[in-house]
């Protein structure tokens, strides 16, 4: 019978953190530096540090890592600190949703609805008080947040502990970003603020990629399923893509898949080139992920669309009329118009889909959407996995 | 706050005190207005519970902002005794 190239393929996931982080190493050392005071004198001070560097560079999973380890560093001598870690993207550029987040770690019933942002920031003080807790919240994706609000809500964050002197300092900010040009948006005060710790990560070189990917095979491969060759291949493979180790991983976990579905005992370059062939590097499944449930209903529908007309382009008729059959599907109340007009304005700004308004040749005025980037094969496929996964 | 007697009949002869108490004692600290819609109260009324269940010493609550977030005073035997008692009740259904 065959078995499985893969051991684990959960270590192969996006949100996985691995034990070690080859190669960054003396950023996290950095990291665990900037922020001793947290554990040797807890609310003496509080820390702003921006980590910037472009995708897969290990930003996140370096935050993450280090959230880690500090947190469990502070049970241990009785402080309670916490680490939560927000994608501003997830939280669609605002600073009540990533408010609410920080919240929730510590009151998981709290009201979801009826205070504005600002407000809602002076309740986290107020709870980080009574609990005597302190947090280092991540703002992962940061542009997404100066993008949608200005510079306003940084300000906000970054100035808190200023309007309550005499009190211990509690909120301390890791901002990630992949472009430091997003700063110069911010007005100057808050841009020095935020500017007097960086950790820049540089991309990853080929022999990097390397040693992350051979730990990696390790944890999710049975052993010898991935040869030297192979390694090799897609190291180089990720390298060309800027030195992107997401990519990198991504491309050995659909590889193995090939293997899987071709029942092959090793994971062989051909499958290398398979994968590197479907994966498509705007629309990634972190990009899938990271839509609300109702836009994943949505594109299922245009793909499904997509796939029984085989046209190039769908109306946005066509496209409500899919979404329509998905949400019974799933049983979800569907949105209305102009509620998907949103969605089709962020799944284009995203680069997933494309829209163009119809021209001469169709009776009145349309929206055309179309899929430059993916098959609706492989859209559906993904999409389908993706809520498969959420309803787990 | 000073706390004042309540006796036992006053606290248990009441549908609504009893239901506040046993949500508080199944999910721990809430706000008003959840407590009401799990009750199946209105805002006033759980409100006016809540006051009397605290002045009681049974209650107590901390305020963020406009929210105030109720739970059992652990720090009162009474208290605990009667989240005990919920508690064992429900185990034992």
């Amino acid at each position: 019978m065959y078995s499985s190239v893969f051991k684990d393929e959960g270590k192969l996931d996006i949100n996985y953190i691995p034990p070690s982080l080859p190669h960054r190493e003396r950023q996290l050392k950095l990291l665990n530096h900037f922020f001793r005071f947290a554990i040797e004198r807890p609310g003496k001070m509080a820390q702003r540090v921006l980590i910037t560097g472009k995708i897969g560079t290990g930003k996140t999973v370096i935050s993450q890592s280090f959230g880690l380890n500090i947190v469990k560093e502070a049970q241990e001598k009785g402080i309670n600190l916490q680490y939560v870690h927000v994608n501003c993207r997830e939280c669609k550029g605002s600073l009540f949703q990533i408010l609410q987040r920080a919240i929730l770690k510590f009151y998981p019933r709290f009201p979801r609805r009826g205070f504005s942002a600002e407000e809602l920031l002076q309740m986290l003080m107020q709870v980080l008080d009574a609990r005597n807790a302190y947090l280092i919240l991540a703002v992962d994706e940061l542009e997404e947040l100066i993008r949608s609000a200005g510079s306003d809500p940084v300000y906000s964050l970054t100035r808190v502990q200023e309007s309550r002197p005499e009190a211990p300092q509690r909120l301390s900010l890791i901002c990630i970003l992949r472009e430091p040009e997003h700063l110069n948006t911010l007005d100057p005060s808050t841009r020095s603020t935020l500017q007097r710790n960086i950790i820049h990560l540089e991309e990853y070189s080929t022999l990097q990629l390397r040693d992350i990917l051979n730990d990696r095979i390790a944890l999710a491969f049975r052993n010898g399923a991935v040869s030297e060759q192979t390694l090799n291949f897609v190291a180089e493979s990720a390298s060309s893509e800027g030195g992107d180790a997401r990519y990198a991983i991504e491309l050995l976990w659909r590889a193995g898949k090939y293997a899987d579905a071709s029942e092959s005992l090793a994971v062989l370059p051909e499958h290398v080139r398979k994968a590197a062939v479907s994966i498509y590097p705007i629309v990634r499944r972190d990009a899938i992920s990271s839509l609300s449930l109702h836009e994943k209903l949505f594109l299922l529908g245009v793909a499904r669309s997509f796939k029984q007309t085989g046209s190039a382009y769908i109306s946005m008729g066509e496209a409500e009329d899919a979404y329509a059959v998905v949400c019974e599907e799933h049983d979800e109340k569907r949105r209305g118009h102009t509620q998907l007009w949103k969605y089709i304005t962020n799944l284009s700004a995203l680069g997933i889909i494309k829209t163009e308004i119809s021209g001469a040749g169709r009776r009145g005025k349309t929206t055309l959407i179309s899929l430059p980037k993916i098959t609706a094969n492989d859209l559906e496929q993904e999409l389908s996995n993706a809520l498969y996964k959420k309803k787990r | 706050m000073k706390e004042c007697f309540m006796a036992i009949e006053d606290v248990l002869s009441s549908k609504g005190r009893v239901k506040i108490l046993r949500i508080l004692a199944e999910i721990g600290e809430l706000n008003i207005s959840d407590i009401a819609r799990r009750a199946g109260l209105n805002y006033a009324t759980t409100n006016q519970h809540l006051q009397a269940l605290e002045n009681a010493g049974l209650v107590q609550h901390k305020k963020f902002g406009r929210i105030r977030i109720f739970r059992f005073n652990e720090e009162n035997v009474r208290a605990r005794t009667v989240k005990k008692l919920i508690d064992f009740w429900n185990a034992n259904k």
